[in-house]
């Protein structure tokens, strides 16, 4: 699917195939597209070029009423002068196949499932941000549709309400079993939430997956970056030889790395930051360090109490621009300014194309040993 | 003991500070201009009460006192003006519930819905905001009285309803022309407004199955109550004031569809001079509905300016 707005194109050769009652999220950057792509499921914009098939069924020329769809609005789009029980029932309303009774039934029995029964006969400005996210989910369901489309649902409630939405959503979604497409700019969402993600920039796909998939093995440098909070460092050089070259570093690819990257000169190495080791100097200085360690100065600590996020310059960069960032342990304390050992294991290097963005190399992986169900 | 210690420390000379020269002077020239608004309105409802007489001999400003006073004036003003005043508002009634809501459905037309040409029509619109009334008083002359003569068409219907006579139906073409007039600036108030609108309203609609006009006709209609207040006030004040296309349309302010403004210059002038205590006691009555009117959406009035800023 593709859509131009003009001369501007939002969406570019967008395919994706989703699921039965899968939940998709669609995240990138604003702009990407993520919205526009949610637009045209709904039918509230019309694709350029392609297809749109909700069930196997062409949907193109079908206006939104007629897709089977339910969609929740940023802003939730609550009509202001209708209490909370017309504002669930006026979906209702078009449908076919329901008495006035039935009709009344049902609103009452999904404010009940959405906790929100007793507030069924104020407006809407009389209701809490959460509260009013929770009318807008009941509009959506009452109507029991194919498939449900959110747009940055939760982007409008403060943190802890917004964690505490998030599993509701998924209890929601499991219980309903409906397929849902989920619009976020929010990283954190797209990887607690989802089933699959689907990340876009400038209108691109950049890749589908599922969550781990996304983190641990990323088709590109900006799905790396985007995955992940804090995200993944990136130390542009070059590669020459089996060893990576860049302004103040020297790190030699093992052969497992040095048969992916083959000869390509330009290269981008991209360390997660919970993979850097950090360790106290030993006596003898930077003299004894091994192949994939590096002596950096600790320039700012950012305790996190769980952990700490530790930012690292190294000792001869004079701009004292930060260069990298690491994840230790709550518990391991380091201060600021002092000069540690940085070690980062060959295992969990990944190597991108630095003219295309491209991985070239991901991080090792036996999912039986590092990622396990409990 | 707090207070009493307060009471010693008590500075006298920071009362002075407070009402400094500056606010002193701003004071009184805002006194001065409320002075010099109201002082004709005060001369002119005064000078209603006043008996010849008193209007000759007593300072403008001052009340009617005593054998000064009278309410022949009022009585003589009502009567001449009572069958102008129905006329009136026969005619500004319809004209603005038509103006004002077709604006308000040309408005949520081009703003919240979607159609190629939008933007002609808009500018068409726009053109009709800026056309002189002095530009279209022939044709439109010509056009009720000798190419679509309306008004001689309905009369029949009017003959047979009660109350109305068959003279009213002169004033059917003044009602259509006013809501033709009126669309325009209507639609610009009402369009200003719905582009505030969050557009979810109309999409969380669509995609629950309403039609374009259930979308008007349950949300937008019901959300735009406020700026209906507005613009019905300024619609009103319009029409019901209006003298070029009454005077133009209504042969004279000696026919019995007159409209206040026709009758108004004429009560209480004659050969033998203008007799003051009538024609302010006219004018006080012509200028009331629209008072009323004001009085009556005032909340909505308020309500409506504050949301369109």
């Amino acid at each position: 699917m593709t859509k131009r707005f003009g001369d501007t194109t939002a969406v570019e050769d967008l395919s994706l195939d989703i699921p039965d009652s899968e939940f998709l999220v669609l995240v990138g950057p604003s702009g990407c597209g993520k919205s526009t792509t949610l637009r045209c499921i709904a039918g509230l914009e019309s694709p350029t070029e392609g297809s749109i098939y909700i069930g196997g069924e062409h949907m193109n020329y079908r206006v939104p009423q007629n897709r089977d769809i339910a969609m929740v609005f940023q802003d939730y789009a609550l009509y202001p002068h209708m209490t909370v029980r017309e504002n669930i029932r006026f979906g209702l309303e078009e449908e076919s196949g329901y008495t006035s009774e039935e009709r009344d039934a049902r609103v009452e029995e999904i404010a009940d499932l959405l906790g929100i029964s007793s507030m069924l006969d104020r407006n809407p400005d009389e209701l809490s941000g959460g509260q009013q996210q929770r009318v807008a989910l009941g509009r959506a369901i009452v109507r029991d549709p194919e498939v449900f489309l959110m747009d940055e649902p939760l982007s409008n409630l403060d943190a802890e309400l917004r964690a505490q939405m998030r599993t509701e959503l998924q209890q929601l979604q499991n219980r309903f079993d409906v397929t849902t497409v989920y619009v976020t700019h929010n990283q954190t969402e797209a990887m607690t939430m989802s089933d699959r993600i689907a990340v876009l920039n400038k209108g691109k796909l950049q890749q589908v997956g599922e969550p781990l998939e996304l983190y641990h093995a990323p088709e590109n440098r900006f799905v790396a970056g985007f995955i992940g909070e804090p995200s993944m460092n990136f130390v542009e050089g070059r590669h020459r030889n089996g060893t990576f070259t860049s302004e103040f570093f020297e790190y030699p690819f093992d052969s497992g790395i040095r048969d992916d990257v083959g000869d390509t000169s330009d290269v981008v190495l991209g360390v997660r930051p919970e993979d850097i080791d950090l360790k106290r100097l030993p006596e003898g200085g930077s003299s004894g360090l091994a192949d994939h360690e590096f002596r950096m100065t600790v320039s700012v600590v950012e305790p996190h109490g769980d952990r700490n996020v530790v930012h690292l310059r190294h000792p001869e960069d004079a701009s004292e621009s930060e260069t990298i960032h690491a994840l230790t342990p709550g518990t391991t304390v380091v201060d600021a300014g002092t000069d540690v050992v940085v070690s980062v294991d060959p295992d969990t290097v990944h190597v991108f194309d630095a003219a295309t963005g491209e991985a070239l190399h991901n991080r090792r992986l036996e999912s039986e040993v590092e990622v396990h169900n409990v | 003991m707090a207070s009493s210690s307060s009471d010693q420390t008590f500075d006298v000379a920071s009362l002075v500070e407070d009402y400094s020269l500056y606010r002193i002077s701003q004071y009184v020239l805002v006194v001065l201009f409320i002075g010099f608004f109201l002082a004709p309105l005060e001369t002119g409802l005064m000078t209603a009460f006043k008996t010849n007489r008193a209007v000759a001999e007593t300072i403008p400003l001052m009340p009617p006192l005593a054998e000064g006073f009278t309410l022949d004036n009022m009585t003589f003003a009502l009567d001449a003006l009572s069958g102008a005043f129905f006329n009136s508002l026969f005619m500004a009634i319809p004209a603005t519930i038509g103006s004002v809501l077709f604006g308000s459905m040309a408005a949520y037309g081009l703003t919240m819905v979607d159609w190629r040409g939008q933007l002609g029509v808009l500018v068409l619109f726009l053109v009709g905001i800026f056309l002189p009334y002095q530009a279209v008083l022939v044709p439109l002359a010509r056009f009720w009285n000798n190419i679509f003569p309306l008004a001689s068409m309905v009369e029949p219907i009017f003959v047979a309803l009660p109350i109305l006579q068959s003279y009213h139906a002169n004033l059917v073409p003044l009602i259509i022309t006013h809501i033709a007039y009126g669309i325009p600036i209507c639609t610009i108030l009402f369009r200003s407004y719905y582009q505030g609108l969050p557009t979810s309203y109309v999409e969380a609609a669509k995609i629950d199955g309403a039609s374009i006009t259930k979308i008007y006709r349950r949300i937008i209609l019901p959300i735009s109550k406020p700026m209906f207040g507005v613009v019905f006030i300024y619609q009103f004040t319009q029409i019901y004031n209006e003298f070029l296309f009454a005077f133009t349309l209504i042969t004279g302010s000696d026919t019995p569809e007159a409209v206040v403004t026709l009758i108004l210059p004429a009560v209480g002038a004659s050969t033998s001079g203008v007799d003051f205590g009538i024609r302010m006691s006219a004018a006080f009555l012509a200028a009331l509905p629209t008072l009323i009117i004001y009085v009556a959406f005032a909340e909505q009035f308020a309500k409506g300016l504050k949301t369109d800023a």
